[in-house]
């Protein structure tokens, strides 16, 4: 497993405010790594800072043991707030994208076709890039940072804008990339798809790296049981009962945190008392619970948010 | 290089290609000469043919009639009034009179029904007369007497300063003739001499030109700055765009913004030469009557225009385009919206002009200290040390100086601009204060 990007101790000030403090992080080839963490976390800074769009004020970024500025030309981006010139064809477009990444419009021409024809776009190289639907013009932005064959591609919020067919053909794409040997770092602020997508985790919170590993490791790091409860009834005495160490309480459903020794078995015989179970389930915390331990409280649908 | 080339090409292409650039580049110099023409055949149509009575108290001016016939309307040799040519004609009309000898007849009441014929509502149209002008019976023996002009317009002065002329001339004729001088010494007598400049340069030799170079120095003054301005704004608009789009953000992953800011300006550099190759392929036609007519109104202008002035021409061009949009692309850099940009920039650009407000003195006196000053100032440098080498002869000295000091200051201004450009181009929302701007600068 080689290192393609590393990441060592940058640190960003935007006048007082400190957006990035210290973070450190490597990616590696074949690999797909995700940047977790809330809106302002510093997550879309530290990638401006990876694509050599920002200078950190300290700390260095080092993309195949070279500078950013050398490497600039292996690596593939898809910036969080998507540009492209309106004016321009979709064909156009995409070779010059590829020729300021150094790459001679000739050499491009077969690769361009080859991925408007995969993101089902090829008849429509002509238009103009104003003249497609939100969804289709976030794919020829994708098709630009993938066309010109990078090691490494750095992806900011893929996701988002993106209809959940879409999602799933990125999904898709991304792990056959990984599995070609490319590096992949994205950053996302969906617990639910990193979970489903990322073989690395970092988890970033006010600027730093709270949590960093395999996704395993990272959700094992939890240490201590989860449990999932489906109701009906009043639950709220659940938060109270003794081995019981946090819960969130919705209408009916409930995750709870064991205490450690907590036996789960006690808090079944408890909850059955008051409440109809429907579902009682021991399991790993997620990874949302996990990020939300790491940071001290918040709710789930602050972090979704 | 590839990547400034990739930007270049994109730059040019995607102008190129705009129907509105190509509208412009057709129209503009339809535009241009419609500009130019109009308004003298606007004079001229307007001054039209001007029905004049002549009402004659001495009875003895019949000939004025004559010589104002024979004038020619003069409106085609506007250029400039003409150089040489005595401006009889001024830029005017055809003054048609109608010569009445009132000697006989009691002045007072005879002028009435005339005056009656200067109004439109109560005169048929061939009996409406434009102007009335009266020679009182008097007027070769007082000396103190007044001709009187009645008509409908109070500012009527071209009509009013030939028809005085001519009959001032009838009058001098024949109060000399009265002398006994013979008609032949009389014409002599009153022949004005027209005066021609002729600039001595240093090297000794002489060229004609007076009014035309002024003029042929207002056209370049005008050439250096506008184009800049007009690509410039489009440069301007170029960036405001890339930051609306967003597109910014993978420019400057991509590249530097060096090679992005001199792609864009040197691809719109591009637009304007090709802009300006059509225009002078569709202008050879109507230049080459252009030149033949200012010959034949007395202007050489091949003694002002010398192979050397085209060599300057493109020099002070180019300092005069990289300065102006260089400043429009920083300026476009900072701000969020064109109307902002407006705002910003109107004030910068008011800077940038003061030569064009200073024409007059650096033209008259182009070797004065404010000359002098002014073209040693790299951002004035490039008008005003054309227009000193047009109309004078700047020491050598002065002018290689005023030239390190532009491209040092391109220099100094390119960098910081791709600086600003860089910092600027990924801030949006508010517009910086001058320390940030300031800090931008200094930061690497």
């Amino acid at each position: 497993m080689s290192r393609i990007l590393s990441v060592l101790d940058v640190v960003k000030h935007y006048g007082k405010v400190k957006a990035v403090d210290g973070v450190s992080f490597e990616v590696a080839a074949g690999r797909i790594t995700g940047l977790l963490g809330r809106n302002g976390a510093g997550k879309t800074t530290t990638l401006r800072m990876i694509t050599g769009v920002l200078h950190p004020d300290s700390g260095r970024v080092e993309l195949f043991d070279k500078g950013v500025d050398e490497a600039r030309d292996r690596l593939g981006y898809l910036p969080e707030e998507r540009g492209l010139y309106r004016k321009m064809r979709v064909l156009d477009h995409l070779l010059f994208l590829a020729e300021i990444k150094g790459r001679p419009p000739a050499t491009m021409r077969s690769a361009a076709e080859r991925w408007l024809k995969r993101f089902e776009l090829w008849e429509k190289r002509d238009a103009r890039v104003e003249a497609l639907s939100k969804g289709n013009q976030q794919k020829v932005q994708l098709a630009g940072a993938l066309l010109f064959d990078p090691d490494l591609v750095v992806l900011d919020e893929p996701g988002s804008g993106l209809d959940p067919v879409n999602v799933v053909l990125v999904r898709r794409l991304l792990q056959e990339l990984a599995a070609e040997g490319k590096a992949i770092l994205l950053s996302t602020h969906q617990m639910g798809e990193a979970e489903k997508l990322c073989d690395e985790i970092v988890l970033v919170h006010d600027g730093r790296v709270v949590k960093a590993g395999p996704l395993a490791e990272v959700k094992a790091s939890g240490g201590r049981d989860a449990v999932h409860v489906e109701f009906e009834g009043d639950a709220a005495f659940l938060a109270d009962l003794p081995g019981v160490a946090s819960a969130r309480v919705d209408t009916n459903r409930a995750e709870l945190r064991l205490a450690p020794g907590a036996d789960a078995q006690a808090v079944l015989s408890a909850a059955v008392g008051q409440l109809r179970i429907l579902r009682f389930e021991v399991v790993a915390p997620s990874l949302e619970e996990v990020f939300l331990e790491a940071v001290g409280g918040g709710t789930a649908e602050e972090v979704a948010a | 290089m590839r990547k400034l080339w990739a930007v270049f090409k994109r730059e040019y292409r995607e102008t190129v290609r705009k129907p509105s650039f190509l509208v412009m580049t057709v129209l503009a110099p339809f535009l241009m000469a419609a500009l130019m023409i109009v308004p003298a055949l606007l004079a001229v149509k307007g001054m039209g043919e001007r029905r004049v009575a002549l009402l004659d108290g001495t009875g003895r001016l019949g000939d004025v009639a004559g010589a104002l016939r024979k004038e020619s309307p003069a409106g085609s040799s506007s250029f400039a009034g003409g150089g040489r040519r005595e401006r009889d004609g001024g830029p005017a009309g055809k003054i048609v009179p109608e010569y009445v000898d009132l000697s006989a007849a009691d002045l007072k009441n005879a002028v009435g029904p005339y005056l009656a014929r200067l109004s439109k509502d109560s005169t048929p149209k061939e009996k409406l007369l434009d102007g009335v002008l009266l020679i009182p019976a008097d007027a070769f023996q007082r000396p103190f007497t007044n001709l009187t002009y009645f008509s409908r317009s109070a500012v009527d002065l071209l009509a009013q300063e030939r028809l005085g002329r001519a009959v001032n001339r009838a009058l001098q004729r024949q109060r000399l003739a009265a002398r006994g001088l013979e008609p032949a010494d009389v014409d002599l007598l009153l022949s004005p001499l027209p005066v021609q400049t002729v600039q001595v340069t240093k090297s000794g030799q002489e060229r004609t030109g007076g009014e035309g170079s002024f003029v042929v120095a207002m056209v370049f003054m005008a050439l250096l700055f506008i184009p800049s301005l007009v690509y410039g704004q489009e440069v301007m608009r170029g960036v405001i765009q890339e930051k609306t789009d967003r597109v910014v953000e993978i420019l400057v992953s991509s590249m530097t913004p060096m090679e992005l800011l001199s792609g864009k300006i040197l691809g719109m550099a591009a637009v304007g030469l090709t802009q300006m190759a059509v225009w002078l392929a569709m202008g050879g036609l109507f230049a080459g009557s252009g030149f033949s007519q200012a010959q034949t109104a007395g202007l050489d202008l091949s003694t002002i225009l010398h192979p050397s002035i085209a060599v300057w021409f493109v020099v002070f061009f180019l300092l005069s385009y990289l300065v102006t949009v260089g400043a429009y692309a920083a300026g476009g850099s900072i701000v969020s919206s064109e109307k902002e940009a407006q705002q910003v920039l109107t004030p910068v650009m008011l800077v940038f002009m003061v030569p064009w407000f200073l024409m007059m003195p650096i033209l008259t006196n182009p070797d004065s200290t404010l000359s002098v000053v002014l073209s040693l100032v790299p951002i004035y440098t490039p008008m005003t040390m054309f227009v000193r080498i047009l109309v004078s002869e700047p020491p050598a000295w002065q002018v290689a100086l005023s030239l390190v000091l532009s491209v040092a200051t391109i220099a100094f201004l390119l960098k910081a601009t791709a600086k600003i450009f860089r910092a600027g181009l990924l801030a949006t929302g508010k517009r910086p204060t001058i320390p940030e701007l300031w800090r931008w600068l200094k930061a690497a």
